[in-house]
């Protein structure tokens, strides 16, 4: 078990696998593709420029160094958290605008939010794989890792 | 949570406590905890509002519910608000499915009270905020040429965001808005021969990510600063640019930057020439225009067309009000004899969703990185390819 202690930004306490890039991240270019329109798609990135393309985010902690692209973000991240298919948190090496709008909408008009929680350090890439197990508090900024036991 | 302490007027404060409502309530406490979540110490009132959300695309829901309370409490926009352009409903049986409540969300628009210019270069003629104006904008490429190229102060707000700011005439402070986040961070060098501004926003954006690039001197026209900054906002996070000795704010290297520059780039030809299709014999159709192509630079790009055939099905996605003057124009009449299809909306909508138009060339750098089978060229390439 790992223990590392973020920036807290938005939201309560939230769990699940990571999943995780060093290249930044397209919410627009990701989920408003028509594969998206059906729900069976409709959380899994369609960005063609992107490593995590077709990986699904539902109910993973998406570790990530920013968020990039046009400013329908927030409202595309709204709808995957409406629709409970959004990530479960977001670790984000640098918050911007845009990705902070999506979980405080969804906090606010529907009581749905996640959390979110700045960890600016380059060594976030070797503390947290692919599927280790993270819980983030977004009220304390407390990400607590919990690796994958390898066969 | 970070930076609690926001500096809140009577007129914030009787918002939040319902007085004009449970709507206009959580609009306000929406632009708070955003402004927290940056440790913005007060709210700007805005000159003017722009809004990302014009697609009625059908399984987007929370929009429409956000809207529909707002509408339903009456609230209307207490700045001149101005809104993105259309998806291209009529295109074809598919959109009509995909933008199925597209009459529903204009309608909602329509009560509060936004001005119907439907384009995203907004700022030409419309909503053209000045220097130093504080104003609270979504649609990446409007906030771009806002911030940079007209020096108006405004994040890359969100689309939803952009309503609250539009419906209290509020917008938190910090990023943009402050002096110290507009100082330049990145030196670009040009090693180019040719210009291609779009290609060149498109690389710029994708090394500088998020920082704010000051591109060496170099005459670009208005055209040029629009398409560069689009790209550059699709392909990176930027939402503020300068040109030396061109934009108000960089009269010269040593002010714009604060010192030396923390990081210098140099893009040259041969990196704009990888980002270009070859096989242009290959492309299927060709599209002109997102950023919207303003009046201006449909004169100047259909001049190529006049008297000849384009040989792809060819678009110029134009700005609804440029595009009405430019039907009263002679060369509308060529450019339409020779085969070019002029429309008004967002090509990046309209075109989502498309059959056996696989290889669309494109001189837009925005439009190359979102839409999908999508090849880029720069303007030579694309009237090379429709045989211009």
């Amino acid at each position: 078990m790992t223990l590392l202690k973020g920036r807290p930004v938005f939201g309560g306490l939230a769990s699940g696998p990571a999943l995780v890039t060093k290249l930044p991240m397209n919410f627009t270019a990701s989920f408003t593709k028509p594969k998206n329109i059906f729900p069976w798609w409709r959380s899994q990135i369609q960005d063609r420029h992107h490593d995590l393309f077709k990986r699904n985010v539902k109910g993973c902690v998406l570790i990530f160094p920013a968020a990039i692209g046009s400013t329908y973000t927030g409202m595309v991240l709204l709808e995957l958290m409406y629709q409970e298919c959004a990530p479960a948190a977001v670790v984000v090496q640098n918050i911007d605008p845009l990705l902070v709008s999506g979980p405080v909408l969804a906090d606010i008009w529907f009581s749905k939010g996640i959390p979110i929680v700045e960890y600016s350090g380059e060594d976030i890439y070797d503390r947290i794989s692919d599927d280790d197990w993270v819980e983030v508090n977004g009220e304390t900024g407390k990400i607590k890792i919990r690796e994958q036991i390898s066969s | 949570m970070s930076g609690e302490k926001m500096k809140l007027e009577p007129e914030h404060e009787m918002m939040l406590a319902g007085e004009a409502g449970k709507a206009l309530a959580r609009a306000m406490i929406t632009l708070v905890e955003y402004g927290k979540a940056f440790g913005a110490k007060r709210m700007m009132p805005i000159k003017s509002s722009h809004l990302a959300g014009t697609f009625g695309i059908k399984v987007f829901k929370a929009y429409l519910h956000i809207l529909n309370q707002l509408v339903e409490e009456g609230v209307r926009c207490k700045v001149l608000t101005t809104v993105n352009p259309r998806p291209g409903y009529d295109l074809h049986i598919g959109n009509k499915f995909v933008f199925a409540k597209q009459k529903i969300l204009e309608t909602l628009l329509a009560d509060l009270g936004v001005v119907p210019n439907y384009s995203c270069v907004c700022y030409d003629r419309v909503n053209t905020p000045e220097l130093g104006d504080c104003i609270s904008w979504a649609e990446s490429s409007a906030v771009q040429y806002a911030n940079s190229v007209l020096g108006a102060r405004t994040n890359r707000n969100s689309i939803l965001i952009d309503i609250c700011s539009a419906v209290t005439g509020y917008t938190p402070e910090f990023g943009y808005l402050l002096d110290e986040n507009r100082r330049g961070r990145v030196l670009v060098k040009l090693k180019i021969d040719e210009m291609d501004a779009s290609g060149l926003g498109f690389l710029i954006g994708k090394k500088v990510v998020d920082k704010v690039p000051v591109i060496e001197n170099y005459n670009f026209s208005k055209i040029e600063l629009k398409n560069m900054g689009g790209a550059m906002a699709a392909s990176g996070g930027v939402a503020l640019f300068h040109v030396e000795g061109i934009t108000p704010e960089a009269p010269d290297l040593a002010s714009v930057f604060d010192g030396d520059p923390k990081e210098v780039i140099t893009i040259t030809q041969n990196d704009i020439d990888a980002l270009r299709f070859k096989d242009l014999d290959t492309a299927t159709s060709v599209v002109f225009g997102c950023p919207q192509m303003t009046y201006e630079e449909t004169m100047l790009l259909g001049q190529h067309f006049a008297g000849k055939k384009t040989k792809l099905p060819t678009w110029f996605c134009m700005v609804p009000e440029a595009s009405k003057r430019f039907e009263g124009s002679e060369l509308y009449t060529k450019v339409v004899e020779a085969g070019v299809k002029v429309v008004d909306f967002c090509p990046l909508a309209g075109f989502s969703l498309r059959i056996g138009n696989k290889k669309l060339l494109t001189p837009s750098g925005k439009l190359y990185y979102y839409l999908s089978d999508t090849v880029y060229g720069a303007v030579k390439d694309c009237l090379k390819a429709c045989g211009v």
